[in-house]
């Protein structure tokens, strides 16, 4: 089986790529090319660019979507994708959509669950990528959507290393009620598992398939918090109230975010620059909501990884890349 | 969900698998821990979100003596979260002894064990923010920070220690998971002002529920919780005395009595020898930044031997009230009594002080302006502006000089009690008089635990404990009981005869009526009493769930 991945540099499409090509599949791994990688038989692809999508799409059985980036590249990325795809002969298409779509709904979130594209531009991005997944199964495609929680393991900047470094300078820590949410971690390689599994899934054409993943044992964020701060010795850990989390997302945040965009546009350093707390970070922790993966896991036997040894590889690759 | 009792039309019966009635620390603990079963569960809470004089007064009763208790109006709230909305956070497990029946304390011995609670400690623990269920300070600090360098003991601890909560108020820490449990309906604004038996007197039918706007509905359900304090447990047994004239549980005339507080004050003389660093007084703090003290305790095998109560004794400083210990934030305190709440202010307040007292109070102020400014900066950080509260006054230690604070077990006494009185609240609803009472025998076993003490220390060379036995009692009574703990008003036990719940927190010959309350403790042991009254509450809750055929939780909903 050959398999086109876009995005084939980030966090998941590279890890991706690893696992696909020691199963023995033969991959295309494609990117913008902004990312310097070490990822053999790379290509530079822009999936934004239809021809060039169409030339590359011929060749293959399946590809998978991991592009990441801004609401054009998502939106519109998606929007290229079908098109060129049916242009290609159908391939099947395994798109890597996010809880996000579910927007500010909580509690018990299963995939019949309505979508919310208010919430913050990602999540707008997000849902319209996928409402053109399933134009594409209703044009006789095939099409497999997962839509993971917050993808941690090794590599994971967003849910383990910028959480770390936040908790090293106590600027999260024991969140009180505003920590409450369910963190619906799940592991790198699960998402990879579970995409893997996904082109072996033969279905007939034309219809869509939507799965959440996350780990079903995954704690609500303070656990996770401490659990991770213990791991990188940033204990004791401080209780932060909500105003501090409200001054540091609202103000210090944005000035950061604010200096880093003058830095990049300066060409220089901005590592130095302490890490910014979005707001949408903190409404996160406070969401209960409770990503409900039962579907995937029931439908194909999947087994996902413990907590206990999730957070252990985020933590020792933390440790690593720190010392 | 969440709802006003205003929102519900009048003479409305609601119908649920579990009624709970209050939703402070036990209440919430069953109910969270009841959550995700399949279960539809109805919680009564009498206040709303926010504290109400007319509400609280619902509370207000007679005192037998002013002295020893205060009203029971105070140490509670009665609103969405109950006392946790107010307490000072200290958590410690019940000890293993505390279940057992000792010989010399009349009435002791609960009918489980500390085995029994021992899977709902740790649940208990997390619910109320005390971080892990850890005790024993040499393991989670190291036996590098002992209490006092070189002390050595085989009968008298350092090593048992509190945690403490941020104080949490559960109400507002799990509004939200409440809110969107789509199975529990919490009735904010709601009283029960009567439990209604059948005629035969062995089944709850309904609870007659009013609202302070003089709205009345009734709840009907499969299985009643009253997860109120122990005051108010004992006031509504008593108080439904439709069917049996006694009030329900009340066939031995025991609802009410043997009403256990702690027995506490403030007293002796620890002089440790050498320099000021080999004692640690104060606070350390765990890995979850939960503040954590060790304390001074007897060993099991020692407290059966001298015939004593279990008690615990903390390093304090000496008393306030006298100006010739020349602090000045033991000063500053004195001068701010009146404007800390009556519940922490009671005991800085120990008889008339004179002008003299007060003006030699303010210049110890002014004589030790650095550590005042310095408390004070601590204070306004670590407390005022905390949401993990430092727990309380620790100043630094100058002398190697120490008071104990002494937190006793009260024997338990049949005429130490809660009656109701004729006059009645704005619902109707008989008042109480709280009659608390302390024995000789009170006194005399903490005598006991502090000869041990005294040769304890003698022994171990670091230092010299005395005390002044003819003040022993004054010295315990001084400000009447510990207030807030109010235990013993419905106790557990295996015989009818001389109990009024069965170990299940069941009320003897009524199927369907529990009690999560520290008004079922049969003894009170040394440990204030909230993290026991919420791991009691957890385990009550997995027994409703295994009687109703309710299954596990598909997610973990407590902790």
């Amino acid at each position: 089986m050959k398999v086109l991945i876009l995005g084939a540099t980030g966090h998941v499409g590279s890890r991706l790529v690893t696992h696909l090509n020691r199963q023995g599949y033969e991959t295309i791994a494609a990117s913008r090319g902004r990312l310097n990688t070490n990822i053999p038989g790379r290509i530079t692809l822009d999936s934004l660019n239809l021809e060039a999508l169409t030339h590359y799409l011929k060749g293959v059985d399946a590809v998978v979507n991991c592009v990441a980036g801004d609401k054009h590249s998502i939106g519109k990325g998606a929007d290229i994708l079908v098109q060129a795809a049916i242009v290609a002969g159908k391939p099947k298409i395994i798109h890597l959509s996010t809880m996000s779509v579910y927007g500010g709904h909580e509690g018990n979130i299963t995939e019949s669950h309505a979508f919310d594209p208010t919430y913050g531009w990602y999540a707008a991005a997000k849902c319209e990528a996928e409402t053109y997944m399933q134009k594409y199964a209703a044009a006789g495609g095939q099409v497999i959507s997962f839509r993971p929680g917050c993808v941690h393991g090794p590599g994971s900047h967003l849910w383990v290393s910028r959480p770390a470094n936040l908790l090293r300078t106590y600027r999260l820590g024991d969140l009180g009620d505003a920590g409450d949410g369910w963190s619906n971690l799940v592991h790198v390689d699960d998402v990879v598992r579970a995409i893997h599994v996904g082109l072996k899934i033969s279905k007939k054409a034309g219809e869509a398939l939507f799965y959440n993943l996350a780990a079903p044992d995954s704690p609500r964020w303070n656990q996770y918090l401490f659990d991770l701060a213990n791991g990188i010795d940033a204990t004791p850990i401080k209780r932060i109230s909500r105003l501090q989390l409200k001054l540091d997302s609202k103000i210090l945040s944005p000035a950061i975010k604010i200096a880093q965009i003058l830095c990049r546009k300066a060409r220089r350093d901005a590592s130095w620059l302490p890490e910014p707390l979005p707001p949408s970070l903190s409404r996160l922790f406070e969401q209960h909501i409770f990503l409900n993966a039962e579907k995937f896991s029931n439908e194909y036997d999947f087994t996902y990884m413990s907590y206990a040894q999730s957070l252990q590889e985020s933590i020792s690759w933390y440790n690593d890349i720190k010392y | 969900m969440i709802k006003n009792i205003s929102e519900i039309p009048s003479d409305t019966q609601l119908e649920a698998d579990v009624c709970i009635i209050g939703s402070g620390a036990a209440g919430l603990a069953v109910a969270l821990s009841l959550a995700g079963r399949g279960l539809k569960i109805i919680l009564l809470e009498s206040g709303t979100e926010v504290f109400s004089k007319k509400t609280q007064k619902l509370y207000a009763g007679e005192l037998a003596d002013e002295k020893l208790h205060s009203p029971p109006d105070k140490y509670r709230h009665r609103r969405f979260g109950g006392s946790t909305a107010i307490w000072g956070g200290r958590c410690m497990p019940f000890d293993p002894i505390d279940f057992k029946q000792r010989d010399y304390i009349p009435q002791s011995g609960w009918p489980i064990t500390h085995a029994d609670l021992a899977p709902y400690f740790p649940v208990a623990n997390r619910l109320l923010e005390a971080g892990e269920y850890a005790y024993d300070a040499d393991t989670v600090f190291g036996i590098n920070k002992p209490m006092f360098q070189g002390f050595a003991s085989d009968i008298l601890m350092t090593n048992n220690m509190e945690r403490f909560s941020c104080p949490t108020n559960v109400g507002s820490r799990y509004r939200q998971r409440l809110s969107l449990a789509d199975d529990i309906q919490v009735i904010l604004g709601a009283n029960c002002t009567g439990i209604r038996l059948n005629t035969t007197a062995d089944h709850v039918d309904h609870l007659d529920v009013a609202s302070l706007d003089g709205k009345k509905m009734a709840v009907k359900a499969k299985q009643i919780v009253v997860a109120t304090g122990g005051i108010e447990v004992a006031r509504l047994l008593l108080a439904s005395n439709d069917i049996c004239k006694t009030g329900i549980g009340n066939q031995q005339d025991l609802v009410g009595r043997y009403y256990q507080c702690h027995i506490a004050g403030n007293l002796g003389k620890l002089t440790i020898l050498g320099p000021t660093s080999n004692v640690r007084h104060g606070y350390e703090v765990s890995a979850e930044g939960i503040y954590c003290r060790r304390r001074l305790s007897l060993t099991e095998e020692t407290q059966q031997k001298i015939k004593a109560g279990n008690m615990v004794a903390r390093l304090h400083f000496p008393k306030i009230v006298d100006p010739s210990h020349k602090v000045g934030v033991l000063s500053g305190l004195f001068l701010a009594k009146n404007f800390i709440s009556y519940e922490y202010g009671k005991r800085l307040k120990d008889g008339q002080a004179s002008l003299s007292t007060y003006l030699k109070h303010f210049s110890n102020i002014i004589l030790d302006p650095i550590d005042t400014f310095r408390f004070l900066y601590h204070w306004l950080t670590k407390r005022t502006l905390a949401k993990r509260k430092f727990p309380s006054v620790i100043l630094s230690n100058k002398s190697n000089q120490f008071t104990l604070e002494i937190h006793s077990e009260q024997y338990p006494n049949p005429d130490s009690r809660i009656t109701l009185i004729d006059e009645c609240d704005a619902l109707g609803m008989p008042r109480v008089k709280v009659d608390w009472r302390y024995l000789p025998a009170d006194i005399e076993s903490v005598r006991r635990s502090l000869d041990v003490f005294v040769e304890e220390f003698r022994k171990s060379g670091v230092g010299n404990f005395e005390f002044d036995a003819s003040k022993l009692e004054e010295d315990l009574t001084r400000f009447g009981a510990y207030g807030g703990h109010h235990i013993g008003t419905a106790r557990m036990g295996k015989d009818p005869e001389t109990s009024v719940v069965d170990a299940n927190c069941k009320v003897h010959h009524v199927d369907n009526l529990y009690i999560a309350s520290s008004a079922v403790f049969p003894t009170s042991g040394q440990a204030n009493p909230t993290l026991t009254i919420a791991a009691l509450s957890l385990r009550l809750a997995d027994h409703l769930a295994q009687k109703m055929q309710a299954p596990c939780q598909s997610k973990h909903v407590v902790i």
